[in-house]
């Protein structure tokens, strides 16, 4: 579900809509297959600077066309769509898919796993073209995975700039890692270091 | 500092019953495995390995990726060699391991060790690293053991086919004394990819080196400090007292060889008893050591001058028990033997020649950095002194000759 701006873009300020590259959290921006290590960085960048590649784009290796680029972002967000510029020549990406909430996925994962939705995307040098979400799907998201699969045909696949419509909420969603309920206190759990190091510990 | 989940993959193969690596290969790899576990959790807390085996029955993992660096040596106990290693399952097996460390930030590696041949093909290698390479696992190589003809080829092609800015390394460690881990431990598998090494890598390549290279002493100051500093000490005021005692020989030496330009082969044999007189003088004064500095003192002069002096010099070097090692001088040894057994000069001549006062100080005088008016020089003559007299004559002849040399 491609969707066409229905104005022309010089009025209407694209470029506050597609704010959410302020909220991710570009050091722990990640890709798998790209040729240069930390290239991945230089597609977060505000909507007015998608055609400017000075500081470089996203390639991912030759002779393999597929991409997995891991999105944290420093707060939840919610995700209204998704724009990207692709290369000229075929090294655009002809599909995206993607995974929400997800940590360490790798392109084994990718392709077995079922995507939260995926897209059929088409050249889009100019990056006017931006690609709606399910909405309810994308409440709440903290990181954000996108594959591409495929491109138009060349043999590494390009992609200069990715823009993220939405709004953040201030809100952090930290997964809990252990609880332990206690209804008693059992010494066994509380061990400090001098435990450890010998000696009993006297609990009346 | 760089968090890392590491496999290791060994190989225990057949091949690893061989001896050319000491006490066997697959021992020599025991030990390398279990330093590197140890320099991993070392250099950060948060470090997990893990560890199989690629032969025996099947690729086995034996621990998962574990910070517990007990568990990782308790299982390393009790392999056994034997079967055939099968490399490409082994490094998949690895990366699926790796797949499933609990911690997703943690960068993903694999060590391999390959001792046995390598019966896969280039391109199923490449492929391999090439599927590594896009997500973003290194691969560490450590090839040693059978040398089989494009093993170091496809090895090598694995590497390029996975190395993504040069996190991954591989190392050929070929046979000898020294021990797998000591060649590894000053390798970038050891140390990081060039962060300046962990200091459990440090203070092993220390301690290794100490061993393979020997402290002067014999002694690691790391583990006795003042017995290194003492025996250090010792070593050095020993030198200073031999540097004097070569500096007194050496002044003999060059009278002796002063004295041996004559070409009468009398002479010759004359030198060749007093330079053997000397030169027992010269060992009791002496160590070994001071014999080295002695005998090369006098070859330098020896080869200022020419011919006789030369071979004396040779002489007096095997007297010595110096350099014994050198043939040609254990040639000219046997000639001089010869030559000296000709002649029984008198003992005395040399004596006497020293004994002349005039004769003595102006050689002194001809010798660079030996001032005649020094008290130790003084006293050295006075001790020629005490030797009996020679004859005026032979004293006057041996007197011109020196002094005709001198004007040369």
């Amino acid at each position: 579900m491609a969707c066409l701006h229905d104005h022309s873009c010089e009025d209407h300020d694209c470029s506050s809509d597609f704010s959410l590259y302020k909220h991710v959290d570009l050091s722990k921006v990640s890709a798998l297959n790209e040729a240069v290590p930390g290239s991945v960085k230089t597609v977060f960048k505000a909507w007015e600077q998608r055609l400017n590649s000075s500081e470089g784009h996203l390639e991912s290796n030759d002779g393999d066309p597929e991409l997995l680029v891991f999105i944290p972002f420093t707060s939840d967000v919610k995700i209204k769509s998704i724009a990207v510029v692709g290369g000229a020549d075929g090294t655009s990406p002809s599909k995206m898919r993607a995974f929400i909430n997800r940590e360490g996925i790798d392109f084994s994962d990718a392709q077995n796993m079922q995507p939260i939705q995926e897209w059929d995307l088409v050249e889009n040098l100019q990056g006017v073209l931006e690609y709606q979400t399910k909405y309810s799907r994308f409440q709440g998201v903290g990181n954000l995975t996108l594959h591409f699969p495929e491109n138009f045909g060349a043999d590494a696949t390009q992609i200069h700039y990715i823009g993220l419509k939405g709004e953040a909420t201030q809100l952090k969603r930290d997964v809990v890692a252990t609880i332990v309920y206690e209804v008693m206190p059992n010494p066994s759990d509380h061990k400090t270091k001098a435990d450890n190091g010998g000696g009993l510990s006297q609990v009346e | 500092m760089v968090l890392e989940a590491t496999m290791i993959c060994i190989d225990n193969s057949e091949w690893m019953r061989n001896g050319d690596y000491s006490p066997t290969r697959f021992q020599a790899q025991t030990d390398a495995v279990n330093l590197i576990c140890g320099a991993k959790t070392q250099s950060n807390p948060e470090n997990t390995v893990g560890v199989m085996t690629m032969a025996g029955k099947g690729v086995r993992v034996l621990v998962t990726p574990t910070s517990d660096l007990g568990k990782i040596l308790a299982c390393m106990h009790g392999l056994e060699v034997g079967g055939e290693c099968n490399l490409a399952a082994g490094i998949q097996v690895a990366q699926l391991a790796l797949k499933h460390r609990q911690n997703k930030k943690q960068q993903q590696r694999i060590i391999v060790f390959v001792g046995s041949p390598v019966k896969y093909d280039k391109k199923v290698l490449e492929m391999i690293g090439r599927k590594l390479k896009k997500n973003s696992v290194a691969l560490d190589i450590v090839n040693f053991g059978e040398e089989d003809e494009g093993k170091t080829e496809k090895l090598e092609a694995l590497l390029a086919a996975v190395n993504n800015n040069d996190s991954s390394h591989i190392v050929h460690v070929p046979t000898g004394p020294n021990a797998l881990s000591d060649v590894l431990i000053s390798t970038p598998i050891f140390t990081g990819d060039g962060e300046g090494g962990s200091g459990f890598a440090a203070a092993a390549a220390a301690a290794a080196a100490g061993g393979v290279s020997g402290f002067d002493f014999g002694v690691d100051p790391n583990l006795d400090p003042e017995l290194a500093l003492a025996l250090r000490v010792s070593m050095e005021e020993e030198r200073a007292r031999q540097e004097a005692a070569a500096k007194k020989a050496a002044e003999e030496a060059a009278k002796q060889e002063k004295g041996g330009e004559q070409q009468s082969t009398s002479q010759d044999a004359t030198m060749t008893e007093n330079v053997s007189a000397a030169a027992p003088e010269a060992e009791n004064k002496t160590s070994d050591l001071m014999d080295d500095e002695n005998a090369l003192l006098q070859q330098a002069l020896a080869m200022s001058m020419d011919g006789p002096a030369a071979s004396l010099a040779v002489r007096d070097t095997d007297m010595s028990e110096a350099a014994a090692d050198d043939q040609d001088l254990a040639l000219a040894l046997q000639l001089s033997v010869q030559d000296s057994t000709k002649d029984q000069g008198s003992e005395t001549d040399m004596s006497k020649l020293l004994a002349d006062q005039s004769f003595v100080s102006s050689i002194l005088a001809s010798l660079p950095g030996v001032d005649p008016n020094d008290p130790s020089v003084k006293d050295l003559l006075a001790s020629m002194q005490s030797q009996p007299e020679a004859s005026s004559d032979q004293k006057k002849d041996e007197d011109k000759a020196p002094n005709e040399e001198e004007k040369k």
